[in-house]
């Protein structure tokens, strides 16, 4: 039971940040339908910054709080998505190019991205600290790492978020508008330039906060983004690229397969590796639409 | 001279140079010439499906694998003859490639490329899961190609298959591209719906180009089998599709001069950058990318226009 109790926490953590992942995905596809490849590399970034800025890896330490870093590696992903956005894809949507330009082109990003990161960071693994250290710990019954129930609680309060902007605020609206229709959206005088930057900055946001909580897990390391940006859009399509709790629900799906699956069925363990590529499959070619549908259209 | 003759003649200089460099380069830079031959067979392929047909697939190095893997194992881990080993590998390839197509080719866009993905991840760990059979991470080593019909094809021999490897390659993709089909695909890469419209089997018209660009794929993956004689996961690996889908994009895509430039530039250029940029080639490759993208979509092909004009994309 111990035992049990240990791994729903633990599967719980890893869905919450493949959830993240998923998240940053689907705030960028809605309005834009592009589909952001790189965000991996973007929450691998986000991780390394996170680092650099809490060790006396570039300066000497600043003995901030962890908190600050937080902040400020989130700062650091907004502007890398809005940056992303305005050098790379607003030309191509100006001139009016099929999305897979987009899409291609956000592959050449990732690439940048990654070899960045070894650039400046180096090959080896770094370690990153946690806010409240890798001591165990027992919340109610169930027993985990504290950076285990941090990554939680944090993964609700920007899934809270982001669900309390699309249903609640008067952008959140004008996004759904823009995925529903773009030339109506845009003839209502919603400006379309403006709403696709701000789904790559959020998206860049989500993803390197995404990273910066995993890494006293994993380290940071680079490469770490691929396997982040796999298991993320596996999480999207089980989950259903239609609503913003469907990320969380398709991560929560995907890490449950992966880490239950990998203890209790009868398979070799390098084998466990393909859990989330079956899902994949599966999902894309029996359930395009993920498990849950996008919300009726409300005018 | 007709256009004909200009062809042909085109034709018998490129392979001349080709064949004849075989002979003349020494052992190091034969190794980087049959690399480079098999980088530009699986270009080409590439081209046909991304490029004419309109499919981003990221599959192709795992097909290479099957068809390597594939002749490795039959011929020297269960002992079968080479040219019944060769002629199964490639029916197990075309046959994978065509049970991967039925559903895959029904999915639009960059949904296509992931699930390739997936799938090429999937061949990966059965790879590294395979036990004595595929060597797992370690690979497979110690084979060597056995004389065939009493020929033994060593040195400056095997690398003219290489390029009989690719000359078969082009010679096959520029009879497709000119024919029916040819159009037909090109006709459902820029619009699918018109394409119905004007009879094209869309569904049919996607499977059998996935099925024939990953046969040239599974080939090509033989045909390295035997360049260092060592196969392992990591040859195959996810990197080298994103590579190969960068020299089509840098190179061109949709055609096959486009292709082969692709593949020759950024297979070399590593070379030429390490006292730049050391190993991080990939990085000048990304900036190319975002570049070629944003200024320059019809690649270094676009450049060759000029001289040639007339010729549709």
């Amino acid at each position: 039971m111990e035992d049990f109790l240990e791994l729903l926490v633990s599967a719980t953590a890893s869905g919450c940040v493949y959830g993240l992942l998923a998240l940053a995905y689907l705030v960028i596809i809605r309005p834009t339908s592009i589909i952001n490849f790189a965000v991996g590399e973007w929450a691998a970034s986000g991780a390394f910054v996170g680092v650099a800025v809490l060790s006396t890896l570039v300066w000497p330490a600043l003995e901030w709080p962890w908190w600050s870093a937080l902040l400020i590696v989130a700062a650091f992903g907004a502007l890398v998505g809005y940056g992303t956005e305005l050098l790379c894809v607003r030309p191509l949507v100006a001139r009016g190019a099929p999305e897979l330009s987009a899409i291609l082109v956000l592959l050449g990003v990732l690439v940048i991205f990654r070899e960045g990161n070894t650039l400046l960071f180096g090959a080896s693994p770094l370690p990153s600290p946690a806010p409240f250290g890798f001591r165990r710990m027992l919340i109610g019954p169930f027993p985990g790492v504290s950076q285990q129930f941090l990554i939680i609680g944090a993964t609700f309060g920007v899934f809270l978020s982001a669900w309390l902007f699309f249903e609640r605020t008067v952008w959140g609206r004008a996004f759904e508008a823009v995925a529903l229709n773009r030339k109506a959206a845009a003839l209502m005088g919603i400006d379309l330039r403006m709403v696709g930057a701000l789904a790559f900055a959020a998206g860049g946001a989500i993803a390197a906060v995404a990273g910066l909580l995993v890494s006293p897990l994993t380290s940071a390391h680079f490469l770490m983004g691929l396997p982040l940006a796999t298991q993320g859009f596996t999480a999207l399509v089980i989950g259903g690229i239609g609503r913003v709790e469907g990320a969380l629900l398709g991560g929560l799906i995907l890490a449950f397969v992966e880490q239950f699956g990998a203890r209790w069925l009868p398979v070799p363990s390098g084998m466990t590796l393909a859990f989330p590529f079956v899902l994949l499959i599966g999902f894309l070619l029996f359930r395009p639409t993920g498990l849950l549908r996008a919300p009726e259209t409300r005018v | 001279m007709n256009g004909r003759g200009v062809h042909a003649l085109g034709w018998l200089a490129g392979m001349g140079v080709a064949i004849g460099l075989a002979f003349v380069l020494g052992s190091y830079h034969t190794d980087v010439y049959r690399k480079m031959l098999i980088w530009v067979a699986m270009a080409l392929g590439f081209n046909f499906l991304f490029g004419v047909a309109g499919q981003i697939a990221f599959s192709h190095f795992a097909f290479a694998s099957v068809g390597a893997y594939g002749v490795v194992i039959l011929s020297h881990q269960l002992g079968l003859p080479f040219g019944l080993a060769f002629v199964l590998a490639i029916v197990i390839c075309g046959l994978t490639a065509f049970i991967v197509a039925i559903p895959a080719t029904r999915l639009e866009g960059f949904y296509l490329a992931l699930a390739t993905l997936a799938f090429s991840q999937l061949v990966r760990v059965t790879i590294d899961e395979g036990g004595a059979l595929t060597g797992g991470t370690g690979g497979l080593a110690n084979y060597r190609l056995p004389p065939f019909f009493g020929v033994d094809v060593r040195g400056p021999w095997y690398t003219v298959c290489l390029v009989l490897l690719v000359a078969f390659t082009l010679w096959i993709l520029t009879r497709v591209d000119a024919s029916w089909f040819g159009r037909a695909c090109r006709a459902v890469r820029d619009n699918p719906r018109a394409a119905e419209a004007m009879g094209v089997d869309i569904a049919r018209a996607r499977i059998l180009v996935f099925v024939m660009t990953s046969t040239l794929a599974g080939l090509a993956g033989i045909g390295y089998a035997y360049v260092d004689n060592v196969i392992n996961p990591a040859v195959f690996s996810l990197e080298n599709s994103f590579l190969l889908l960068f020299m089509i994009i840098i190179g061109g895509s949709g055609r096959h001069v486009g292709a082969m430039l692709g593949a020759v530039v950024l297979y070399l250029a590593p070379f030429a950058l390490e006292p730049v940029a050391g190993n991080h080639y990939m990085l000048v490759f990304g900036v190319l990318i975002v570049l070629a993208i944003l200024f320059r979509p019809d690649g270094l092909a676009g450049l060759l226009r000029i001289t040639r004009p007339g010729k549709a994309a």
